[in-house]
């Protein structure tokens, strides 16, 4: 039997929380139909562009975590 | 998804152990992610950092205190502390109290550049500040869904949970939320990548 797939599976697709044989399907759905390949393609443009557009903290704060971490370390060995 | 070699359950079962480098792993793995979600509800580079450290003062003394829940994911969990420390300070600070203009725009939108630090003034134009300026205009609950879902690694059934509407309402939010996005990015002409083809 032929599924139908919305706009919603595109983006449960997308976010890798479809599994198993609906994911084959609906991966042969986006290839076959040109309203969810265009939806495809926009969702994964930007979710990739929302991957590289994270902040990194600066390296003082970070160093100061891992100092906490290993102070902890210190205390628990004394 | 980045595929890790070593889980980070596997990663904090060492780190329990003792094991320093687990953890550097773990603070390595995530940090932006997290250092994003905090600064896009705080807006804030200071104040995010602040956050940030206090988000993993509260999740290494969990760890370390023996009362991290191992069925939980580590990244859903700890974005989780991060997101509601943010809300906390937030709340307290009151910095950008929303009142309503006569044209029905937010009050706080309007603020928003103008109290642009200057590092953002030099990098306006760059796209990533861009795209993080562009999710501070959605609208309070595609963001809401956004945050959950791409930065903070929570599946659609547990953002219905959380914030109390049905899957499908929640899948809707991250739909118009990302296409959104996309169409603020084709009017301010920013570049991406078309060639994209199912995996």
């Amino acid at each position: 039997m032929t599924k139908t797939f919305t706009q919603d599976d595109v983006i449960r697709y997308v976010y890798d929380e479809i599994s198993g044989e609906d994911r084959e399907e609906i991966k042969q759905a986006i290839i076959c139909d040109s309203e969810l390949q265009d939806l495809y393609k926009e969702l994964v443009a930007i979710k990739r562009q929302l991957d590289q557009s994270m902040k990194s903290p600066s390296d003082k704060v970070t160093e100061s975590i891992l100092n906490y971490s290993k102070s902890l370390n210190l205390l628990s060995n004394k | 998804m980045e595929n890790y070699k070593i889980s980070d359950s596997k990663l904090v079962s060492l780190y329990k152990q003792g094991n320093e480098e687990a953890f550097e792993q773990l603070l390595k793995r995530h940090k932006a992610r997290i250092y994003t979600t905090i600064y896009l509800i705080v807006k804030d580079n200071y104040v995010a950092e602040d956050l940030l450290q206090e988000t993993f003062v509260k999740a290494i003394n969990t760890i370390k205190g023996g009362r991290y829940n191992e069925e939980g994911k580590f990244l859903p969990w700890i974005t989780r502390i991060a997101h509601n420390l943010s809300i906390d300070y937030f709340r307290k600070e009151k910095r950008y109290p929303t009142m309503i203009l006569e044209d029905g725009s937010k009050v706080f939108n309007a603020l928003e550049f103008a109290e642009d630090s200057i590092e953002s003034v030099q990098i306006k134009n760059d796209t990533h500040s861009k795209l993080r300026d562009l999710i501070q205009e959605l609208p309070e609950a595609q963001k809401e869904v956004l945050l959950m879902r791409h930065y903070m690694d929570m599946s659609f059934q547990e953002i219905a949970e959380n914030t109390g509407v049905s899957i499908n309402t929640a899948l809707g939010r991250m739909r118009y939320a990302l296409i959104n996005l996309r169409k603020k990015m084709k009017q301010y002409n920013i570049a991406y990548d078309q060639d994209i083809y199912p995996r």
